[in-house]
């Protein structure tokens, strides 16, 4: 069995990103395009976390905890703006929410 | 005895008297006529006195103090230090300008005094005394001044109280309706302006060569730069110090033939005969005229060395020369013209021009303590003379106003009629001699002293003047005594006309005697006008002479020994600077006896001429009968300047204001130089650059901005997915810099 180096969490952590770039970018949404978000950060924890490990300092793991903290109020402010729109637009299609176009 | 520190208050006091009588005077007057001209007048002469006792007090302190003159600071007037120019307001006290203070104060307090009778009843009586004292203080300063600057503010100072006192009835007209007096002060203030240009223009050039205006200083700069031969260099040329100081003293001349009446700039003096009679004989007689003596006499260093410098600007005569000979022509010409008067003080008017040319001929021929010697003998007995005639005519016009009242009386109102009368035309006096008996017995003390009649004033200074000619100018002695013949001549006839015979208009038989006020300075300067040559009496014979080494002493020659403390008594020539020797002023028996002789023929002469004539007051004289010598009365300058000079100013006066300024400078080059420009550069302004090109930036900037937005407002799509691309294209671009940028 390989031993799991840090080059396999970096793998992954950029499948993840990439996952979820794609999933902002193609899906319409807004549920799928917040979770697509959620994704990507968790990716850069994964990040985080494997180099922090790897070089043997803390501050990685540390800034983890920030962004999840962040991410959480973020998901709080994020599903209250998306309920709050579906309650106007009855639809939370992205492509909809364009009244702020030049 | 030091009294040099009082000097300042020589000119304090007529300042006060100024200030009074100016601001305060009209007041009194107004309040109570007869109380206010008693304040307003005394106030005036006590302040005249009071500059006299200053005056003495100067005077005395210079003869206890070795006569060394002192210079007693004022005040720093110009200080200028980068361009070492400064000019101290400071009062020379010599022995020269002490001798004028005396004359200036001394005849000016007697004048006072009498105007405070002769002005009596004038609604301007304080304006007079303001002008009278500002006079006097004017004329302190001209003689006073420690440099030549201080001296041309007192000479243009004496030259304005001139005019206004020349002027000072303003409001009279003639019978054609002419404002003559006022006329009359603008002539006086006009032909001055002549004079004056050459002051301004001297003084410019000493300061350039002598770089100094200061008396001390300029003379004996100018005698070391004579003697080292100095070449004064004017940027473009170089002239010898020699031709400099020729060109100054002949503007000094110009300047004197303004202020001193004389040709061809005497035309004004006549004319000042407007003024009331003690203006003429305090200005015009006494004092201000002989300011163009005072000058010359003042600057004797530049004019000896003028001398010696011989003929270089005008190829034929020395500036000196030219003075003596200006000064006995404008002598004998102002004599003669005197014969043709009518007014009593137009004869004494030429009288003064012709007197002022024989002290002017005396500075020219180096005779200056003679000249300074009739300079005060003269304004003794011509300010007798104005004064008395003065009182001439407060006579006539009192015996006229008599007339009036007693015609008034007879007739009643209705046929009263205005008959054109003048107080001061002698054919219409004779046999004053009664009515007014003191006023006779001084006139003819100064008419014989004027004529030149042993042992008065006036003998003794004209004497000294011709004897000098007789040595040292034959041509000058020529012309001078036959002046002198015409001098007694018109004396007599005058005398004769106003005195004696029989009255020939009701005014003078009616006519009456003058206050005491008035006689009583008659009285002080007919004393004076005997005992005047004592000044400056000659060694009577040779012996007497040697007896004092023929240095002044005694009795003798006091004037000669007092001013040669101020007047440099030596010679120059092209070799150097010599001692002059001290010229024996021994009387002359040929010359006094000569000159004696014609003045007393002149005089009876005149008398047998005019025995009983003119028997009325329209009856020609009998000098008209002599054709040649009533052209004089037309010939006159008068006449050549209102044909040639004053045509051509007026001319060039017009030209310059209408061609000049009006057309050229206000409509060719205000209107369409200036204007027109200003109207197509704004034009400009207005509609190229303001139209095209600052609201074309602005309008450009605004249109591009908007163009660009409306490129721009096309990547704002409004789907979130486009700018997440935007965001994340960003990133990748940003990471793919900081990768290239750190590998």
């Amino acid at each position: 069995m390989p031993e799991v180096t840090i080059d396999w969490y970096i793998a992954l952590s950029v499948i993840l990103f990439t996952i979820g770039s794609l999933g902002v970018l193609l899906r319409r949404n807004a549920i799928i395009v917040f979770m697509s978000v959620e994704m990507m950060l968790n990716s850069a924890n994964l990040a985080f976390v494997a180099f922090a490990r790897y070089l043997g300092d803390l501050d990685g793991q540390v800034l983890v905890f920030f962004v999840i903290t962040v991410a959480a109020a973020e998901v709080a402010v994020g599903l209250a703006l998306i309920v709050a729109i579906f309650r106007t637009k009855k639809s939370i299609n992205i492509d909809d929410m364009n009244l702020l176009k030049g | 005895m030091n009294a040099f520190g009082l000097a300042p208050l020589l000119l304090l006091f007529p300042a006060i008297g100024v200030l009074f009588n100016g601001l305060v005077g009209r007041r009194f007057v107004e309040a109570d006529a007869k109380v206010g001209e008693r304040w307003s007048g005394w106030i005036a002469s006590l302040m005249a006195i009071s500059s006299f006792v200053v005056a003495v007090l100067l005077f005395i302190s210079l003869w206890t103090n070795g006569f060394q003159a002192m210079i007693a600071p004022i005040m720093d007037w110009i200080s200028i230090p980068s361009a070492n120019f400064s000019v101290p307001w400071a009062i020379r006290v010599d022995t020269l300008s002490v001798t004028m203070m005396l004359v200036v104060t001394g005849v000016g307090s007697l004048i006072h005094i009498y105007a405070i009778g002769y002005m009596h009843g004038d609604p301007n009586f304080s304006r007079f005394f303001a002008y009278f004292n500002l006079f006097i203080f004017f004329m302190l300063i001209l003689v006073s001044g420690s440099t030549y600057l201080v001296l041309f503010v007192g000479w243009e100072g004496v030259g304005l109280c001139s005019f206004l006192l020349i002027s000072f009835w303003f409001d009279r007209t003639n019978a054609a309706g002419k404002a003559m007096n006022a006329d009359a002060g603008r002539k006086a203030f006009i032909v001055n302006r002549v004079g004056d240009l050459g002051m301004i223009l001297a003084m410019f050039l000493m300061f350039w060569t002598f770089r100094s205006l200061e008396f001390g200083a300029v003379f004996s700069t100018a005698v070391e730069m004579f003697e080292s031969h100095h070449i004064v260099e004017f940027g473009l040329f170089s002239a010898p110090i020699g031709t400099v100081i020729t060109a100054i003293t002949a503007l000094f001349l110009l300047g004197a033939t303004g202020k001193s009446a004389q040709f061809p700039l005497y035309v004004w003096l006549p004319d000042a005969m407007a003024g009331p009679t003690p203006v003429s004989a305090l200005i015009h007689a006494a004092t201000m005229v002989t300011s163009g003596i005072y000058l010359i006499v003042r600057s004797n260093v530049l004019f000896e060395i003028a001398r010696a410098s011989g003929p270089v600007i005008f190829g034929v005569i020395s500036t000196p020369d030219l003075v003596a000979y200006v000064g006995a022509f404008t002598g004998l010409l102002a004599g003669l013209i005197a014969f043709t008067q009518f007014d009593i003080k137009k004869v004494l008017a030429y009288s003064t021009v012709s007197q002022l040319g024989f002290m002017i001929a005396a500075a020219g021929m180096g005779a200056y303590v003679a000249a300074m010697f009739h300079l005060v003998t003269h304004a003794f007995f011509k300010a007798l003379l104005f004064l008395g005639s003065g009182s001439v005519i407060h006579g006539m016009e009192h015996g006229h106003h008599h007339l009036h009242e007693l015609s008034h009386a007879e007739h009643g109102h209705a046929d009263h009629h205005e008959d054109v009368f003048d107080p001061q035309d002698m054919r219409t006096m004779g046999g004053l001699r009664h009515k007014m008996p003191t006023t006779f017995w001084v006139y003819l003390v100064g008419a014989l002293a004027l004529a030149g009649i042993p042992p008065l004033a006036g003998f003794w200074s004209k004497d000294e003047i011709l004897a000098h000619g007789n040595q040292h100018a034959i041509a000058v002695y020529v012309v001078l005594a036959i002046a002198a013949v015409c001098t007694a001549f018109y004396m007599g006839r005058q005398l004769h006309m106003t005195f004696f015979g029989e009255p020939r208009h009701a005014a003078a038989e009616h006519a009456q005697e003058s206050p005491a006020l008035m006689t009583t300075p008659l009285v002080v300067l007919a004393a004076l006008a005997v005992v005047g040559g004592l000044l400056n009496l000659p060694y009577l014979t040779e012996s007497m002479a040697e007896a004092n080494h023929h240095h002044p002493g005694g009795l003798f020659l006091a004037l000669e020994g007092w001013l040669e403390h101020s007047i440099r008594s030596f010679e120059l020539t092209e070799e150097g600077v010599f001692a002059l020797p001290h010229t024996p002023i021994v009387l002359s028996p040929l010359v006094a006896g000569i000159s004696t002789l014609l003045a007393l023929v002149a005089l009876g002469g005149a008398f047998y001429v005019y025995r009983n004539k003119p028997e009325t007051a329209v009856d020609p004289d009998p000098l008209q009968k002599i054709k040649p010598l009533w052209w004089f009365r037309i010939l006159p300058l008068e006449t050549f300047y209102m044909k040639f000079i004053v045509p051509p100013f007026k001319w060039l006066a017009d030209w310059l204001a209408f061609a000049v300024d009006w057309n050229f400078w206000h409509d060719f080059v205000h209107n369409n130089l200036i204007r027109d420009m200003f109207v197509s550069f704004a034009t400009f302004l207005a509609d190229v650059f303001d139209k095209f090109g600052v609201d074309g930036t602005v309008n450009g900037i605004g249109s591009v901005t908007k163009s660009l937005a409306g490129v721009l407002r096309r990547t704002q799509t409004g789907f979130a997915r486009t700018y997440a691309l935007g965001v994340f294209l960003g990133a990748v671009a940003l990471l793919a810099y900081f990768l290239w940028v750190l590998y």
